[in-house]
């Protein structure tokens, strides 16, 4: 069968005011040679400088497979579809979210949807966020905390209206959120563009090259964040057996608390170590070769609401091989 | 002659495992278009179909392929007019169009940065639909009337007799009826997204094919609810063939053929299947109602006719190519086309024996 090329699609999501449409306008006019499809929401769209822009209403509906939380976005499998068609190639599609909107539907639409994931691939998630308001928000809409612990890069902007220490704060607030995303300071979303296009942030590959930084995430206890994240580390090697009965009931279970979940494992008897990413329900792995040397070491990092209730220790401890 | 006729367009490509190019498609006409095949229908004596770099096609036995530069982006969905011979399309460049065979294009409706999804004609009327709306006009007349859904429109369908009119959407559809100068609304209820949709011949049942592996079908006397599942891809494309008649379906390594007949339809029955390639997943189906086979187009560009009859064998229209057969549709006269992802088209009388 002929090859058929996916192509890359990145997901700008952000609450209203904080610089969506002045980050992408910034990608779509520097000089890149690239040809890009954009889908925006049907609010407020004037100026944007491209020749293939789509409008979109944002359905979101729930799939007829027994999984509760697992929602898509109707008009993305339809669009993305009808953008496949087109004679004329394209290098990549941006999707830019409403303010409001919840990232989960649009990330398992590219685990679910055969069509969309034969043809594409959710190159990154990328949240602005508004350094002046992001503090407020955080405590007032939900949304606003999936959009931070969603993003794969956190476009920080507007740096230049709060001093260092507000700054340090907020950044500080994401961290605990989600302490995976790449966090960017811009003034007026001038961030390069390599920093926000081409990352392949959902390829499994990238599961293994991006480390947490825990060294700047403090702990201070001024803000009571729903979303929080854990991580977890066995030197011991795993049972399979063991980790699916207890992986499986988890996702099933406790889902919809677990926005994002990845992890490295090493199961016993396994030359390679294997490598898992998932959205709520919806989980993605594969043996990714084999363990860089004296590095064994199983970890498991979770993103999500309720963690401290769902006995995550105790669960992953019972997985390991004896 | 069209410049882009070829007169062996594959000849230099590589095959692979599969079927060996037959002598029926070397008898056939064969175009490269270099635009991916969106949509294909009957229409009268033609077959017209959409490519993806807006234009139409229109196919006659006695004459050359007429092309019609139709829309600016991609033809996302073509369908027969209730006048015979023309076609109605939709495209991404927001126009809903009706083209005579010879290539006279007439905008019937523009929708500007909206799409035109779907669209569909039954006698005396027309219909296409953009975001939620389903915007239906009846023939002659220049006003239409705007019918609104819950979300946007999936597949479109009128009845045999022009009566009915089927909205496919998310979490059901939607059956407007006319009565006397109004059309009413009924509800047909099941969760997930439903797209393409069709009513059965006899007019008694409603199908559609969903975003998951699934068709689903409603009786609607009664709103009784059929599951078609168990399919291991999506099903995109579908046809009523045969005597019973079957509703051939793409979406698994052949084509499925749910029987219609008797008093409950396909409830509690098994599909037969016909057609069988190999490993390739079936992703176009052709036939006519009355027709004693279904004609299956597969993920490899080969295309097999199956008859119903159970002791008769397969027959290969058309070699494994590399590319997925996008579509199919085969004209009263025994007339066949075949569309490639890959841009490639056969059009070809097929031989007495499939038809």
């Amino acid at each position: 069968m002929d090859q058929i090329p996916q192509i890359p699609v990145t997901v700008l999501t952000g609450f209203l005011g904080a610089g969506k449409t002045t980050l992408l306008n910034r990608i779509l006019t520097e000089r890149h040679g690239k040809r890009y499809a954009v889908i925006v929401n049907e609010f407020g769209q004037e100026g944007i400088d491209n020749d293939l822009v789509v409008d979109a209403d944002e359905e979101v509906f729930e799939m007829n497979n027994g999984c509760i939380c697992c929602t898509v976005r109707g008009d993305l499998i339809r669009i993305l579809g009808g953008l496949m068609k087109r004679a004329d190639k394209f290098d990549a599609i941006i999707v830019e979210t409403t303010g409001l909107a919840d990232p989960a539907p649009v990330a398992q639409t590219f685990f679910v949807d055969q069509d969309v994931a034969d043809r594409t691939r959710l190159d990154a998630i990328v949240t602005v966020a508004d350094a002046v308001h992001l503090d407020g928000q955080l405590g007032e809409h939900h949304e606003a905390e999936e959009q931070i612990a969603f993003a794969d890069v956190v476009l920080l902007n507007k740096t230049d209206l709060v001093d260092g220490d507000g700054l340090g704060r907020v950044q500080d607030r994401i961290r605990r959120i989600n302490p995976y995303a790449k966090i960017i300071r811009t003034e007026r979303c001038t961030a390069s563009l390599d920093e926000v296009i081409g990352l392949n942030a959902f390829s499994l590959d990238r599961v293994l090259a991006v480390e947490p930084d825990f060294l700047t995430s403090d702990h201070d206890h001024e803000h009571d964040d729903d979303v929080k994240s854990l991580s977890l580390v066995s030197e011991a090697p795993l049972d399979l057996g063991r980790f699916q009965t207890w992986f499986g009931r988890l996702l099933q279970t406790r889902g919809q608390d677990i926005l994002r979940s990845k992890g490295i494992l090493d199961f016993k008897g396994e030359t390679e170590r294997y490598v898992f990413q998932g959205v709520h329900m919806l989980m993605d792995g594969a043996p990714m070769g084999p363990w860089p040397k004296g590095d064994r070491v199983s970890r498991l990092v979770f993103i999500g609401r309720n963690l401290d209730t769902m006995d995550l220790d105790d669960g992953f401890a019972s997985c390991r091989a004896t | 002659m069209p410049s882009d006729v070829t007169a062996d367009a594959l000849s230099g490509i590589a095959r692979r495992a599969g079927f060996a190019e037959t002598v029926l498609e070397r008898q056939g006409l064969r175009l490269d278009t270099g635009a991916p095949v969106t949509a294909g229908a009957t229409t009268g004596a033609h077959v017209a179909a959409g490519f993806g770099d807006g234009s139409v096609r229109f196919f006659h036995p006695a004459a050359q392929p007429v092309t019609v530069a139709a829309h600016r982006g991609a033809v996302l969905c073509l369908a027969p007019d209730c006048q015979t011979d023309f076609v109605l399309t939709g495209g991404d460049d927001g126009r809903f169009l009706r083209i005579s065979p010879e290539g006279a294009v007439e905008e019937i409706a523009n929708f500007g940065t909206r799409w035109v999804d779907c669209v569909a004609a039954g006698p005396g009327w027309r219909a296409c639909s953009s975001g939620r709306v389903a915007h239906v006009w009846q023939a002659g007349a220049t006003a239409s009337r705007a019918f609104e859904h819950p979300s946007t429109v999936g597949g479109l369908a009128f009845d045999a007799k022009g009566g009915r009119l089927a909205v496919a959407h998310y979490g059901g559809a939607t059956v407007w009826q006319r009565r006397e100068r109004r059309w009413k609304a009924s509800k047909l209820v099941w969760k997930g997204s439903h797209g393409a949709v069709s009513f059965s011949p006899d007019g008694k049942y409603l199908v559609t094919a969903m975003q998951e592996n699934a068709l689903h079908g409603w009786r609607l006397r009664d709103k009784a609810d059929m599951r078609m599942a168990g399919y291991p891809a999506k099903i995109k494309s579908f046809a009523w063939v045969g005597d019973a008649p079957f509703l051939a379906t793409s979406g698994a390594d052949q084509a499925v053929c749910w029987p219609f007949d008797g008093k409950d339809g396909p409830m509690r029955r098994a599909p037969i299947t016909r057609a069988y390639a190999g490993e390739q997943l079936c992703t176009a189906v052709a036939g006519l109602v009355g027709m004693s086979g279904v004609i299956a187009g597969f993920s490899d560009g080969c295309v097999l006719a199956g008859p119903l009859p159970d002791d008769a064998e397969d027959l290969v229209v058309k070699g494994s190519s590399g590319s997925p057969v996008a579509a199919i549709a085969i004209s009263p006269e025994g007339w066949l086309f075949v569309g490639e992802e890959s841009g490639r088209v056969l059009w070809v009388r097929l031989g007495g024996e499939a038809v």
